[in-house]
């Protein structure tokens, strides 16, 4: 069946390719750009001071090699290619980038900052590792002031309240662009596949709210069209699969085509290189733009916080939602934070919802795929 | 042991069977790596009977505190405030976690590749040979390495005692204000279980009482700076080891006791080893009891190890706590200082430990540092890299290991510790 | 008749021994597999020569010493020694045994700056070559010379002995070229042992010992990958035991 594309824009497939030109169009309109690493980063305050946020290459197996011959072997594969792309200089973004944002978040990473430090200048943003705690709002929401303040010195670029507040809805409405083509998977079968979905979240994090929402809002209508000519992803009884746990990109996204090979749909990739990022609301004029950035960030469920029994929440009205048969739980080879907090995860899968649930611990590699298929059809086969 | 040792410990709920199969190792363990070392100082005997007595009469002691109303406190971590357990009218012990035990238990709640510390605190609770975890009324967690703030998680289910303490990661005001708001909440939540209200003059007790300790420590450290060393690295990590769970005045006492007889020996020119043996400084992961394994090897190589940059050493004693506060208040924060300096791995940046280490090379006159890494531990081995080159920047040289409890690896790390003294000589 | 020196390294699949002479000659060489027991092969061995002095090296040094009274070293003191004492002008070495592998940078002097060894499984040694090999059916003699017959190579990630061979026996499912994955095994050993000599010595020439040296597909990959110059020993296996001699010779 012919099916009408999202973005139908020539990057089919290659969404690194379609940020790199968005990025490279908004630095020779004269725009700075500003390295990311993770879903802390806080892109609406970015945005609002027109710098463009540059997620980096973090998801290639080819510069692990060069990687390990500094650091410790025993380390999550996205550190490692972090870390290799910054000392092999083969990053696009991270050459484009004028300044890198980190936050403190996993123990790895943490420590990977302190190496790059004085190759380019790196803003730490201390985050609380216990979002529930009397003073975690506040704390983030101060290192959100710093942040702007290290932007503002850096960039002499600057918001006032009210352009945070813009941002802030534009971000709201994008987001809920974002979900509504996401329902587009919640149904039975899905019409939409993962590297749709992937394709989108990969240019909706670093692009404005106000960019992506008409490039969103026409996406709605030919994914009804779907519906109406019957289309679905993958055979219509296939299992249903919702893979949460460590970002998925680049080399990882071989768990994703994995699942398809022993005849699974992806419906609900719940990471923060997937849904993730667009959780969430800012509340919106609370005369407090920041301090509602902060709280809304501080709901990200990452398995860095502790205790983050908000995983499980959210986990279980995800479940509700997008009616998976199963739920895979990612997590790259020494990720310790999410690789602990599995065990949870498993337990409240299984006991909490009755579904087969599976823990994949892999690297980047494509040592493991034989393996992870023969292990991934065998959990299709205790639906 | 006698029988009322036994009867205590089925009281405790431990599992004598496993238990017994954990004295005979360490019996045995102790016997081969210690007991067999020669010229030993003499006041060293009573660390012998510390650790014959480890699970039973320092237990029976604890308990008999227990029933006339103190708390006993246990934690994992030197971010753990002594002086305020003390104060609270509670006793504070470290929880062992150099064994591996139960293993295939714990690697059904934690993941394999966790460091070997970690695993085997979840070890001696699962397979419940740790009187210490047992008989203590509240478990102190906190928020370290990734490892530990996630497996606290788990751990939280497995005990009905485990109060968490956030640390900071970052050594900014805002970490600083965080440390004291924790240590706040602390302090509340010690009152609460003991029922005993900190006060300026219990406060101040505790802080000379912990002080105490930590200077006698200081002193047998400053010993080891003598060539020929008076000590042996083994005996001098033990007493390090034995400073989290012996009573706090009769550890200083003994501590200062061997001081005495070292520095006889250092007149004397006597050593444990002869002059001019390379001298090692280890730095790094905490060494718990019982594990040796690193000094043994060391030291049967034909070195000697002169200090510890580690949690179980200097880092963890170096400073003291300032006691001239006049308040409750000022002395808190005497204490949010003083442990704010502890210049573990987990903080982000970390340059003082760099510092120290340079700084213990040189006042130990070491000729090499040993950087001893628990496999998977991501802050320490992330350090270790950099620790590594400053140090050869500077012409010290530097050997990384990385290695567990496990014993298989001992020929390949003797092989590795040999060659590192022969390049030292 | 002068004096006479032995060396003896007792590897965990080979033992070998060299004599030197006073003015360091190498007079008597042998070689035999470590068996299972392996003091009763070195004693074989040793009964066979006469000599006046013997170090022992390997990881059966310290077995040694105990049976036989001898003085030992470490294999890194005595590679180093050694494959000084042919190649005086080299930086480092790079030393790929049957159970392990090591890199050692050395001052103009000769004496070991720094070393390190692979960790404890058995990814980048002579055991995951010869698994390797087998999986795809060549024999350890064939298996360099054929690599080098290929083409291209084909990417192999895992370096993990029981991952590479079920990537190994996929690539073959899939009807790739055998010798294009041997190469590929080979480049996949060669990163290894490139990282680990790139962490301690960053240039000058370097020394190919062990029986990997043997191999002549690891000597030329790893020349291309490091762009430095290589020397490799007649007898690269025999280095370890030639390095206990001459110490055991300087050892007064
Ligand atoms: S998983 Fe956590 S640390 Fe990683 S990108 Fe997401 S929020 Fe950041
Ligand atoms: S996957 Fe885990 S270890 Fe890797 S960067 Fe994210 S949180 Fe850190
Ligand atoms: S090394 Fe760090 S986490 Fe471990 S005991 Fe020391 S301060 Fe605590
Ligand atoms: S040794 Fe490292 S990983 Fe283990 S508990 Fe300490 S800081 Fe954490």
């Amino acid at each position: 069946m012919q099916i009408t594309p999202l973005l139908n824009d020539g990057y089919a497939g290659e969404p690194a390719k379609r940020v790199l030109n968005y990025v490279q169009d908004h630095r020779q309109a004269g725009d700075p750009v500003v390295g990311i690493y993770c879903g802390y980063a806080p892109i609406e305050l970015i945005q609002a001071m027109g710098i463009v946020p540059a997620v980096l290459c973090a998801f290639s197996k080819v510069p692990i090699a060069a990687a390990e011959t500094v650091l410790p072997a025993n380390l999550c594969p996205l550190i490692k290619s972090s870390y290799g792309f910054i000392i092999e200089g083969t990053c696009p973004f991270y050459a484009m980038s004028q300044a890198v944002i980190a936050e403190t978040t996993c123990d790895g990473k943490k420590k990977m900052f302190e190496l790059i430090a004085d190759i380019k200048p790196t803003h730490v943003m201390d985050l609380p590792q216990v979002p529930d705690e009397a003073e975690a709002r506040s704390n983030w929401k101060q290192m959100i002031v710093k942040l702007q303040g290290f932007l503002e010195t850096h960039f002499d670029r600057q918001a006032d309240e009210e352009k945070i507040e813009a941002s802030l809805q534009a971000a709201n409405r994008k987001n809920a662009l974002m979900r509504r083509i996401f329902d587009y998977a919640a149904r039975v079968p899905s019409v939409l596949h993962w590297k749709e979905m992937y394709d989108l979240s990969f240019l909706a994090i670093a692009a404005t709210g106000q960019e992506m929402v008409p490039l969103l809002e026409p996406l709605p209508d030919i994914l009804e069209q779907r519906v109406r000519e019957g289309f679905h992803v993958g055979p219509p009884k296939a299992p249903r699969v919702l893979v949460t746990g460590c970002p998925v990109g680049g080399d990882a996204t071989k768990i994703f085509n994995t699942i398809e090979v022993a005849g699974g749909v992806v419906v609900a990739p719940d990471a923060c290189t997937g849904m993730k990022a667009f959780m969430g609301e800012f509340a919106e004029n609370s005369g407090d733009p920041i301090g509602a950035m902060a709280e809304r960030y501080l709901k990200i469920p990452c398995a860095c916080m502790t205790p983050n029994e908000r995983r499980l929440t959210d986990l279980s009205a995800m479940i509700g939602h997008f009616k998976p048969d199963a739920v895979i739980d990612f997590v790259l080879q020494a990720c310790h934070a999410y690789n602990v907090e599995s065990f949870k995860i498993g337990r409240h899968v299984e006991e909490v919802h009755g579904l087969p649930f599976l823990k994949i611990e892999t690297d980047y590699s494509d040592a493991d795929t034989e393996q992870l298929r023969t292990r991934i059809e065998a959990l299709f086969e205790s639906i | 042991m006698s029988e009322d040792y036994r009867s205590m410990w089925t009281d405790l709920g431990l599992d004598l069977v496993a238990h017994d199969a954990l004295l005979s190792v360490l019996g045995q363990g102790y016997q081969d790596i210690y007991l067999s070392q020669k010229n030993r100082p003499e006041g060293m005997a009573y660390f012998d009977f510390v650790m014959s007595e480890v699970h039973g009469l320092r237990i029976k002691e604890l308990l008999d505190e227990k029933a006339a109303g103190r708390k006993i406190v246990g934690s994992f971590c030197v971010f753990v405030p002594e002086e305020l357990v003390l104060a609270a009218n509670a006793t504070l012990v470290g929880l062992c976690s150099g064994a591996d035990f139960a293993t295939e238990d714990v690697e059904r709640l934690l993941p394999r590749n966790t460091c070997a510390l970690i695993k085997s605190s979840f070890g001696f609770k699962l397979g419940k040979v740790c009187p210490y975890l047992e008989s203590a009324d509240m478990i102190v967690g906190e928020n370290t390495c990734d490892g530990k703030k996630k497996a606290y998680e788990s751990l939280g289910g497995l005990v009905n005692n485990l109060y968490v303490m956030d640390l900071p990661q970052v050594k900014s005001a805002n970490g600083k204000a965080l440390l004291k708001a924790e240590y706040q909440r602390f302090k509340a939540a010690l009152e609460d279980l003991t029922g005993v209200a900190i006060t300026k003059e219990s406060l101040k007790d505790a802080i000379h009482t912990v002080n105490a300790k930590r200077a006698a420590i200081h002193r047998l450290s400053a010993l080891r700076k003598a060539d020929p060393a008076p000590i042996s690295g083994l005996d001098a990590l033990l007493a390090n080891q034995v400073f989290f769970y012996d009573n706090p005045a009769r550890f200083t006492e003994s501590v200062n006791k061997i001081c005495d007889e070292l520095e006889k020996r250092i007149a004397a020119k006597q050593g444990v080893f002869p002059a001019k043996t390379p001298r090692i400084l280890v730095s790094g992961c905490p060494q718990a009891v019982p594990n040796w394994k690193l000094p043994m090897i060391v030291e049967a190589a034909g070195a000697v190890i002169v200090g510890e940059e580690s949690c179980v050493g200097e880092r963890g004693t170096r400073h003291l706590t300032d006691a001239s506060g006049e308040t409750v208040e000022q002395m808190l924060d005497a204490i949010v200082d003083r442990h704010f300096q502890v210049d573990c791995a987990i903080f982000t940046p970390n340059p003082d430990r760099l510092e120290h280490i340079q700084q213990m090379v040189a006042d130990y006159h070491a000729d090499g540092v040993i950087h001893y890494g628990l496999q998977f531990c991501q802050p320490y081995l992330m350090e270790s890299m950099p620790v590594e080159k400053a140090l050869e920047d500077r012409q010290i040289p530097c050997l990384r290991i990385e290695t567990d409890y496990s014993m298989e690896d001992v020929g390949q790390l003797k092989t590795r510790i040999e060659a590192f003294v022969e390049q030292l000589k | 008749m002068g004096q006479r020196y032995a060396g003896i390294d007792i590897g965990s699949r080979t033992i070998e021994l060299v004599v030197v002479d006073e003015t360091d000659a190498i007079i008597e060489s042998q070689e035999r597999d470590t068996g299972f027991d392996p003091m009763a092969e070195a004693k074989g061995m040793i009964e066979k020569v006469s000599f006046d002095r013997i170090m022992a090296t390997g990881y059966g040094r310290n077995l040694f010493e105990i049976s036989f009274d001898a003085m030992t070293v470490t294999e890194i003191k005595a590679h180093a020694r050694g494959a000084r004492a042919l190649f005086p002008d080299i930086q480092a070495i790079i030393d790929i045994g049957g159970q392990d592998s090591k890199a050692i940078a050395l001052f103009d002097n000769g004496r070991v700056k720094k070393f390190e060894m692979n960790d404890r499984c058995a990814a980048g040694t002579g055991k995951f070559l010869e698994i390797m090999a087998r999986t795809l059916g060549f024999s350890i003699e064939d298996f360099g010379p054929e690599a080098l017959l290929a083409e291209n190579s084909l990417n192999i990630s895992s370096m993990c002995t029981v991952f590479a061979e079920s990537e190994v026996t996929s690539l073959i499912a899939k009807g790739e070229n055998r010798r294009e994955i041997a190469l590929g095994l080979h480049a996949s050993v060669i990163r290894r042992a490139a990282g680990m000599i790139n962490r301690v010595s960053t240039d000058g020439e370097i020394a190919f010992t062990g029986g990997v040296a043997n191999n002549p597909c690891m000597a030329t990959l790893l020349s291309e990958k490091l762009g430095r110059p290589i020397r490799v020993p007649e007898h690269p296996q025999r280095i370890g035991a030639l390095g206990a001699a001459l110490l055991a010779r300087e050892a007064d």
